[in-house]
């Protein structure tokens, strides 16, 4: 699975047709959804496929076919630049590799904690796990969430408003 | 199942590196949102896996607010590039040295 959604992903940024690559993208989603599932977060698998893999793709491959793009395949995909983006792609990647070694080598870095509430309450990633976390001590930051979420709404309505249509 | 967090820090750094790349080098404004979409499944992907290894919950909540904000992003993003488009056709960011028209 792992290996799947590293080549859906490297498909993903360098089909030339940009609804291939969309599609490349919502594998990517698809995998790393069930890789949460492995992670025992299956709320979050959930929500990664219905807000990822359904809502914000479509959304983008609604734009994508809403802007046709006639000469897109005949212009070079990529910038005069892209060996050097490639070389900072490899070196971000690198240098978590660099990072986790050294995590590795301190050792302790990487050994399970003591888990604090494991033996009582629900188990981790269950919805009811969540629910008491995001309207506990995430009261705050899960209201900020919305107010976000509100304002990109009417934020993006009033960008992509025709100018003098409305009000 | 017992997925090793070596692996899953891994694969998210790959991912990431992968987004990065993206995003650097498309020209295409749209499919550079979307690498920074990979790149946020990326970090996604850390955050659940460290949760599940320190077996604590708030990591996944965490996890919860990133996509939360990643759907903000991509609804403000697009509005942009409609927005853009309109008055000048075409996604490469080449194109776009003004914000003024």
């Amino acid at each position: 699975m792992a290996a799947a959604s590293v080549v859906s992903a490297l498909l993903a940024v360098t089909r030339k047709n940009p609804v291939h690559s969309m599609l490349w993208v919502l594998a990517l989603f698809v995998h790393v959804a069930g890789m949460f599932l492995l992670l025992d977060a299956e709320f979050l698998a959930a929500v990664q496929v219905i807000v990822y893999a359904g809502a914000i793709l479509i959304f983008y491959l609604f734009v994508v076919m809403l802007i046709d793009l006639p000469d897109e395949d005949a212009r070079p995909r990529f910038g005069q630049h892209w060996p050097f983006a490639a070389l900072v792609g490899l070196s971000f990647a690198g240098l978590g590799w660099l990072a986790l070694s050294d995590m590795r080598l301190f050792d302790g870095g990487l050994a399970a904690a003591p888990s604090p509430a494991a033996a009582n309450g629900p188990p981790l990633g269950s919805l009811e796990d969540l629910g008491m976390q995001l309207f506990g001590p995430f009261a705050l930051p899960f209201e900020m969430a919305s107010l976000v979420l509100l304002a990109a709404i009417v934020g993006a309505i009033v960008l992509a408003r025709r100018r003098g249509a409305g009000a | 199942m017992i997925v090793p967090l070596e692996t899953i820090l891994l694969l998210s750094a790959v991912l990431f590196g992968i987004g990065a790349f993206g995003f650097l080098a498309r020209r295409n404004i749209i499919l550079m949102f979307v690498s920074a979409e990979i790149m946020l499944n990326a970090v996604n992907l850390s955050l659940v896996g460290f949760s599940r290894h320190l077996d604590d919950p708030r990591g996944q909540v965490l996890a919860l607010f990133v996509i939360a904000v990643a759907a903000a992003e991509a609804a403000v993003g697009l509005g942009l590039v409609i927005a853009v488009n309109r008055n000048k056709p075409g996604v490469r960011i080449g194109d776009l040295t003004e914000l003024r028209w």
